[in-house]
């Protein structure tokens, strides 16, 4: 037979269809699978390491285990700051409410530091044995958004750590808002001073003077990424402010820290 | 035996798929900025380019000519298919640092021209001796100019520290075109230049 008649063409096409079909299946069922964890393993482990357990990751400690002995998952209703049951803890999606209208608020211009649009209603937050809370915060970056989680002491204002797990700044410059080396000076720093007032805030690269009066709600910015530390201050300020965990802080503090 | 060796050598040097043939140059900028995600694009295309290779060769005598390009897409895309999956599975933290570059392999000239060129007319053994020869090819390119992205921009050598920057509290100040894609444009650049330089029979 012809390999150019009709027929031949349809044969083989077809047959190749049916074969490469059924190995892309597999291949997707295997993925499947594993995604659902690999994606819960990867949130575990950033809110360990913004809650100060980073030293136990790197030394290959057992993330779930740490996660299931330490965190304790609770759903905020951000507009009153209470703990919610509205929706179900173990399957809510916090990335996929933003974009239901029911679960999800439209965030008024003037409050939009971090240039997000809208915010879920409600907020996944992690509360850890230390009595610490590790609070989700996202916004707009220099290139991109930037996802990460924060965690603050039992008395609502001092920051315990702070990592992103998903940006796109500037390998090299914004980029090393991931440097350990940056990071490390956030633990201790301030957010709110004696009136409740948000203090807390990213300066220029050198422009940090540690004996200052305000160094202690002052982090040094990246040299070459101004933009990227003022972008990061301005989510700390988005989320930190009334229209974010404000109220919540206020609730866990009076709960917390008594 | 002097063919097969022709076949798996030829493209590290001699017939260099991007030195010479100037084929996946997106990717080699894209991917490039570390040795970790060099190396594993390398044995990703070499996969893909191997296996493809030797599917459609053995094949080739029953390919319809008027579906030739379809059936080799096909048959490429499928692999990669499955490359994105496992690496996804598998190593998910690599998979996000790669992003859509694994699934862009389909669109690399390398895959498809060397089906099209050798595979189509050579015997399976010989085309997936080929299409290693090419994936390492690409290959070498990659981890070179990996090497030298990594080293000068991050100070470090796959993720361990070798010259100790300023932003972790040592001396070496990071070149950060390094960490950008242009700068694989000029190393690429180089590498062209000093292998047409030590073989001059390249020299178009």
């Amino acid at each position: 037979m012809s390999n150019d008649s009709t027929f031949k063409t349809f044969l083989v096409a077809f047959l190749l269809c049916v074969v490469c079909s059924i190995l892309v299946c597999l291949a997707a069922l295997v993925r499947i699978d594993r995604e659902a964890y690999n994606q819960r393993l990867e949130i575990r482990k950033t809110v360990l390491a913004a809650a100060g357990y980073q030293d136990k990751i790197a030394a290959g400690a057992d993330i779930d285990k740490l996660f299931l002995e330490n965190m304790e998952l609770k759903i905020v209703d951000l507009a009153t700051g209470e703990y919610t049951s509205a929706v179900d803890a173990a399957t809510y999606d916090q990335k996929e409410a933003v974009e239901n209208p029911e679960l999800s608020v439209k965030i008024p211009a003037d409050l939009d530091l971090a240039a997000i649009g809208s915010r879920a209603k409600y907020a996944a937050v992690y509360l850890d044995k230390s009595g610490a809370v590790v609070l989700p915060i996202r916004g707009a970056g220099m290139w991109g958004p930037i996802y990460g989680y924060i965690s603050v002491e039992p008395d609502g204002t001092t920051i315990k750590g702070l990592t992103f797990y998903q940006h796109a700044e500037t390998p090299g410059l914004g980029a090393e808002i991931d440097n350990p080396n940056w990071k490390k000076q956030w633990p201790g720093k301030i957010l709110f001073n004696k009136s409740g007032k948000l203090v807390l805030k990213v300066v220029k690269k050198g422009k940090y003077n540690p004996s200052a009066a305000d160094a202690a709600n002052t982090v040094d910015g990246l040299a070459g990424a101004t933009v990227t530390g003022n972008k990061v201050h301005k989510i700390i300020s988005y989320w930190f402010g009334e229209h974010g965990f404000g109220p919540f802080l206020t609730k866990f503090k009076a709960e917390r820290g008594g | 035996m002097a063919k097969a060796k022709d076949a798996l050598l030829d493209p590290l040097f001699n017939n260099n798929p991007i030195a010479l043939q100037i084929l996946g140059i997106c990717s080699a900028l894209a991917v490039t900025n570390k040795l970790s995600t060099a190396l594993t694009m390398t044995i990703a295309v070499t996969l893909v380019t191997a296996f493809s290779s030797a599917g459609i060769s053995a094949i080739r005598n029953h390919i319809p000519n008027s579906i030739r390009i379809i059936v080799q897409m096909t048959i490429i895309a499928t692999l990669v298919i499955i490359i994105d999956q496992m690496l996804k599975a598998y190593a998910y933290e690599m998979s996000k640092a790669l992003s859509v570059y694994v699934g862009l392999i389909i669109t690399n000239c390398i895959v498809m021209g060397r089906a099209e060129a050798y595979a189509m007319k050579n015997p399976v053994g010989l085309s997936f001796l080929d299409g290693i020869g090419n994936g390492l090819g690409y290959g070498l390119v990659l981890m070179t100019v990996g090497f030298v992205r990594e080293l000068f921009g991050s100070g470090k050598l796959f993720g361990v520290t070798i010259l100790n920057t300023v932003n972790d509290g040592g001396w070496y100040v990071t070149n950060g075109l390094m960490l950008l894609a242009p700068s694989a444009f000029f190393l690429i650049g180089f590498i062209i230049w000093g292998l047409r330089t030590w073989k001059p029979e390249l020299q178009e």
